[in-house]
This record gives C-alpha cells, sequence and structure tokens, in this order.
C-alpha cells in the first residue's frame, strides 16, 4: 500500500493505493466519484476522462500511484455552488445528452480545450473529443454544444 | 478488469533506474505512459514482477537541439502532446504528423515517444517517420549508453533490440539537409484511434531547387513485421526529375517491397494496392514539403 496525496475537485485528498490500483478504481470506489465511467477500461473509449493538472487523461490506464501531487477535475467538479458549468447547460440546451454514459468524459475534455483556447473552431473541436466515443447521438450535438459555448462570453 | 500486482519502483534518476533494471532484467517491465502496457496488463498479456516507472526522471523528458550541428535530441519519456507543440519539431513533418495520428487526444497526453518505440507494433506510428529521417536511439545500462540506429532497432512485433538491462533514454535526428522534404500517411477506416491498415512515410532530397532526387528513404508499416524500407522504389527515384509518372512508378515498386499478410483489418491483396497508392501520395507530399 502507498499513502498518495492529490487534490480532486478542489479538495486536499489522502488515500492508501494499491501500485496496481487505477485513478479510475481510487475515484470510484475509494472516493465515491461515481461521475467518471467505467467503458472499455482500456484506454480507447474516452469515458473515463479527467483532467489531470490541466490536461484530459484516461483514468483506467493511469495508475492511482502516479497521481501523487496532482490536481484531479473529475465531472463531479463542473458544476459549482450548485450551478451548472456552462458547457452542462448547453448539453442540455442542443440535445448532446441521451444514455449519458458518454458525456462526463467528452464534458472534460471540452472543458480543458475552452481552458486553454476560448474560442476554439470547429476543427478545434472536433480534434478535443476524438477519444471520446459516444454510441447514440452522432457526436453533432455535442460539438454544437461545445461550439455554442462561444455565445455565452 | 483487475491488473495483476507486482511490486512498484519509482527511481528518480536515470542511475537508478538502470541500477533497478540491471537488478531485475526481463523480470521489470519499464513504465512511462502506460497507454499500452496498463491494457496488455489488464487483459492478462503481461504479468511483471515488477514495474518500474520512468516517469520520476526528469531528464527523460527533456528534449534539445545542438546549436553546432542542429541535431534534435528528444527523451523517450517526452509525451506526444508535448513534442506536437515543440516548435524545432515543425520541419519534421511526416514526424508531426504521425505524432497526430496516433491514437486520440487522451493518449497522446499520456503515450511517449519512447513508448511507440519499445512495444514495436508493426502499425506503430512514429517508426515509419523516424526510420525515414534515419533516426538513431540512445539506450543506456549500468554498462553505460549506445547508440543503434532506428534501421536496426525493430526486430519482430513486440521485440526490439533492447537488452533486458537496457533503458531507452533518447531519440536523436540529424538536422534535414537543404531541399529536404518529407511525409506521412497514415490508412485506416477512422481519422482517430486507429491501428493502421497501411501507413507509408517518406524523405526525399533534392541536390538543388527544382532539382533531381539525391536521396529518398521510404518506409512502410504494417505491411511487414517490422517496418520495411521500399528499396526498390527508393533506387528508381534516384538521379531522376520528381513528376506524377516517376512517383506512380515508385508506388509500384514498393509493392514488391512490403510484405503484408491478411488479417481482420484487410487483405494482404488490398494492402498491396494501397501502399502502391499511399506511397505514390507521400511521395507528392514530400516534395511539396520541400517547396
Amino acid at each position: 500500500m502507498k499513502t498518495i496525496q492529490l487534490k480532486v475537485n478542489g479538495e486536499l485528498c489522502a488515500l492508501s493505493v494499491e501500485p496496481n490500483e487505477t485513478l479510475l478504481e481510487a475515484l470510484r470506489d475509494k472516493l465515491d466519484l461515481t461521475g467518471t465511467k467505467r467503458g472499455c477500461d482500456t484506454g480507447a473509449c474516452g469515458a473515463c476522462t479527467v483532467i489531470m493538472n490541466g490536461e484530459p487523461i484516461l483514468s483506467c490506464v493511469t495508475l492511482a500511484v502516479r497521481c501523487h501531487n496532482k490536481e484531479i477535475t473529475t465531472i463531479e467538479g463542473l458544476a459549482s455552488h450548485g450551478e451548472l458549468h456552462p458547457l452542462q447547460q448547453a448539453a442540455i440546451e442542443h440535445n448532446a445528452v441521451q444514455c449519458g454514459f458518454c458525456t462526463p468524459g467528452w464534458l472534460l475534455s471540452a472543458k480543458a480545450l475552452l481552458d486553454k483556447n476560448a474560442h476554439p473552431s470547429q476543427e478545434e473541436v472536433r480534434t478535443a473529443i476524438a477519444g471520446n466515443l459516444c454510441r447514440c447521438t452522432g457526436y453533432k450535438k455535442i460539438e454544437e454544444a461545445i461550439l455554442a459555448i462561444n455565445d455565452h462570453e | 478488469m483487475l491488473i495483476p500486482r507486482f511490486n512498484y519502483h519509482k527511481p528518480s534518476t536515470l542511475k537508478e533506474a538502470c541500477e533497478l533494471k540491471g537488478k531485475f532484467k526481463g523480470k521489470a517491465q519499464l513504465l512511462a505512459g502506460g497507454t499500452d502496457i496498463i491494457p496488455n496488463m489488464k487483459k492478462g498479456v503481461m504479468s511483471p514482477e515488477c514495474v518500474i516507472s520512468l516517469n520520476g526522471i526528469g531528464e527523460l523528458k527533456s528534449n534539445s537541439v545542438g546549436e553546432k550541428n542542429g541535431c534534435t535530441r528528444i527523451g523517450a519519456c517526452a509525451t506526444i502532446s508535448s513534442l506536437i507543440k515543440e516548435k524545432f519539431l515543425l520541419p519534421y513533418n511526416a514526424l508531426m504528423t504521425g505524432l497526430e495520428s496516433l491514437g486520440s487526444p487522451l493518449i497522446r497526453n499520456m503515450a511517449t515517444i519512447g513508448g511507440n518505440l519499445a512495444t514495436a507494433r508493426p502499425a506503430a506510428d512514429l517508426y515509419p517517420p523516424l526510420i525515414a529521417y534515419k533516426g538513431k536511439a540512445i539506450l543506456c545500462s549500468v554498462a553505460g549508453k549506445r547508440e543503434v540506429s532506428l534501421d536496426d532497432f525493430f526486430l519482430g512485433p513486440g521485440k526490439t533490440i533492447l537488452k533486458d538491462d537496457e533503458i531507452l533514454v533518447e531519440i536523436i535526428l540529424d538536422a534535414l539537409p537543404a531541399c529536404s522534404g518529407s511525409g506521412y500517411i497514415k490508412l485506416g477506416m477512422r481519422k482517430t484511434l486507429e491501428i493502421s491498415l497501411v501507413n507509408v512515410a517518406a524523405v526525399i532530397t533534392l541536390d538543388k531547387p527544382d532539382g533531381v532526387i539525391a536521396g529518398a528513404r521510404i518506409v512502410m508499416g504494417a505491411v511487414g513485421p517490422i517496418p520495411l524500407r521500399a528499396k526498390t522504389a527508393e533506387k528508381l527515384l534516384l538521379g531522376e526529375k520528381p513528376s506524377k509518372e516517376l512517383f506512380a512508378e515508385a508506388g509500384k515498386a514498393a509493392t514488391g517491397d512490403s510484405r503484408p499478410i491478411d488479417d481482420f483489418r484487410g487483405s494482404a491483396e488490398y494492402r498491396r494496392d494501397m501502399v502502391k497508392v499511399l506511397t505514390a501520395r507521400v511521395l507528392q507530399k514530400a516534395l511539396h514539403d520541400i517547396g
């Protein structure tokens, strides 16, 4: 067992983790943050996306021990003080959510993009969410929701 | 899926890492990005006794360009995303395209250039460009460092020239000769999260602006157990003025240099056809890159 200290959604946590434990397991099973989903569990679908030190990563293929002294944002960290993040609001307004399983993943990929580039082009949005697979929507409304953020500014 | 248990080491210096690898040899798995190793451990393909993380070693993530000779040194643990942002890599068009084609943006934030080389998959995106540029690798062990040409690095699927006590630490690219251009094309069903059906990289050098081809290296991936040079195609190009017809001929010749197999992604016959098309196209790309 190793103890790691990390910030999750702004809160400092200390966790005891095994070397073979993934960040996804630590988030879901130890911190009860089940918003991050286990899809393919092998890094190919993006459902497990979280933001680590500003970069969107795949928590299912990241060892928890790697996250010592890192800052993690999960989907639970998007809304603040009970108010939806503009991305979440846009997702609702643009009907970009069907079953919802891919949603936390692409919302975080989009947040990471917007944090670096407040006015992305359609191409840049498509590239940013390319690692988040969706079986329901056909991606068009997801793209529209993210591009709509430009209008909110 | 559960990852099998292992003993975990996170050395903070290269010296420490080499000592650990020297001690445990084949029983230790080196870990950088983990985008290939972790899934493989979950699937039961690998179950190492111990894992040595390279992520705490700063020098493995640093890159530099030599002032005198302009040669570029890339740290083996540099992530794909970080390399895409490096301005000094812009002239290496084929490598940039290869980096941008790898996996997905999420995978690119974690995967490393060294990892793509060490995993040695025949369809790997970075081998064809790096071999086309005559890239070299620096390997390190407690015995010291040695330099190998990437031409000799990939021995077979999953197998490299790395000895079981060695760590890949650096990739070196020489400065591009004048009047050189390069390109890389990856063929797959989709633009992201794709494993190449066929990929081809080419570097061509003219003897002078609008001159004849003085140097050509064409490297094909996913059409053999290792990345293959299209040597017949290369010979055909030397001394000739670039043209669509010449490139088409080179494409046909490259077909003969490829050794594809039938697999679930495609047939050998289709891959040979695509080698012909992609070689001609990538040569055009490389020519355009010179201009």
